[in-house]
């Protein structure tokens, strides 16, 4: 039979079955040039292996990874029966300076804002530190729904980690980073360098706080608090 | 939608546990996309912003996926469209680098031997016409069926087929006789 250059491949490609098959292995059997082609075929398919292959095993870049990490904001879509808690919300409105959202902080301009700031991960149980008085005294009371613009520092939200402790993540002038709750202290588990105070009453939040957030989302498990989760957890003693 | 919707929306969004199967199943094959997205553009500077955008358009579009529906051939085949749809810009600015390239000179020693014979592989896959490019790939490195491959690139499965047969052939002049 003639062995088509098509067929060749296919065949070499696992593609073809049974019969067909059967013949073209005949054909290469007695042709030693439909043999070198076949050959010729596999080796190709080894260099581009070997060209490509290291590529896949290579870690990939965290900033792709990140956007695929746990969680991402889903598209709710089930908001009947929170009219009144909605109207409420809106009310507050003004009062946010910016709630922080997952897919904001997995937006295209993640990877040029982590750049800007080092979190700096705190290490071991010899080596750990927790928030000051003040800063504890803070982190225990703030709600982030109730912040008002003019606060030094905010807490720019709250989630839970894999064991399960609350943490939050906040930002201001003299820095920012991401403490959880230790029994009754706030452990710090990253910090950051502040942000440059702007002198404006309202503050966007800035490249560093994109960089804590995304430490916070790495670190979540599940979605960020929601107002009324976060007064029940500071109700709670955040335990 | 505008910003305070979005607010709003996820401030009222409970706490539940999030089915996170989508972004996992999509995490684990990353490794292979980049490779997919690193072998179509031919640098991995362009293969990454090829990934992100991928990414984020399958987030974008994850109700538009069928659960039992295979989501690696969704996910390729959303890749294989961004890259086919910006792929004339791109390809001008690779052709720059590939001739920067070409002009190095040979070294001596192994290391730089296979360097020089690996970016020979690159510049070789340049050549090729993209929809070639793109077939050679889909079998020959990530290992689909033709059904498969054809159906990522949108094309009958003889097409797909000659496709592979004539990048292939291009590949095999190009690089000579591997020995």
């Amino acid at each position: 039979m003639t062995v088509t250059r098509d067929e060749l491949a296919a065949f070499a490609d696992g593609e073809l079955t049974g019969a067909r098959a059967r013949a073209v292995e005949a054909a290469i059997a007695v042709d030693p040039a439909l043999l070198r082609d076949l050959e010729r075929h596999r080796a190709l398919k080894s260099q581009l292996c070997a060209h490509f292959d290291p590529i896949a095993e290579e870690p990939v870049p965290e900033a792709l990874a990140a956007l695929l990490r746990p969680t991402v904001e889903q598209p709710a879509s089930n908001v009947v029966g929170f009219a009144e808690a909605r109207e409420r919300i809106e009310q507050k409105r003004r009062s946010l300076v910016s709630w922080p959202r997952w897919t904001w902080v997995a937006g295209p301009a993640l990877a040029a804002s982590l750049a800007l700031v080092v979190l700096v991960p705190r290490g071991g149980e010899g080596d750990a530190a927790y928030a000051d008085a003040k800063l504890a005294g803070l982190l225990d009371r703030r709600l982030v729904a109730e912040q008002s613009p003019g606060e030094a520092t905010r807490v720019l939200l709250s989630f839970r980690d894999r064991t399960g402790s609350y943490c939050r993540a906040f930002s201001g002038a003299d820095g920012g980073g991401i403490a959880c709750r230790e029994g009754a202290r706030w452990k710090l588990e990253a910090l950051g360098e502040g942000s440059v105070a702007s002198g404006s009453d309202y503050r966007m939040a800035g490249a560093d706080d994109a960089a804590i957030l995304a430490r916070a989302q790495a670190m979540a498990v599940g979605a960020a608090l929601d107002g009324e989760q976060e007064a029940a957890a500071k109700a709670r003693g955040w335990r | 939608m505008d910003e305070t919707g979005r607010i709003v929306r996820l401030i009222l969004r409970k706490a539940e546990t999030l089915s996170t199967n989508f972004e996992q199943d999509l995490l684990a094959m990353l490794p292979r996309l980049r490779r997919f997205a690193i072998g179509l553009c031919g640098n991995p500077a362009d293969g990454d912003d090829l990934c992100q955008m991928s990414i984020e358009r399958a987030l974008a579009n994850r109700d538009k996926w069928q659960a039992g529906t295979r989501l690696d051939s969704w996910m390729y085949r959303i890749m294989r469209n961004i890259w086919i749809d910006q792929g004339r810009a791109s390809a001008r600015r690779r052709e720059t680098f590939v001739d920067e390239d070409a002009g190095l000179s040979v070294g001596g020693d192994g290391a730089q031997e296979a360097a020089v014979e690996l970016s020979m592989v690159d510049r070789a896959m340049q050549q090729l016409p993209e929809e070639q490019r793109e077939a050679v790939l889909l079998v020959m490195v990530e290992g689909y069926a033709y059904r498969e491959a054809a159906d990522i690139a949108g094309v009958p499965i003889g097409t797909l087929n000659s496709r592979l047969v004539r990048g292939r052939d291009a590949l095999l002049a190009l690089l000579g006789e591997p020995a």
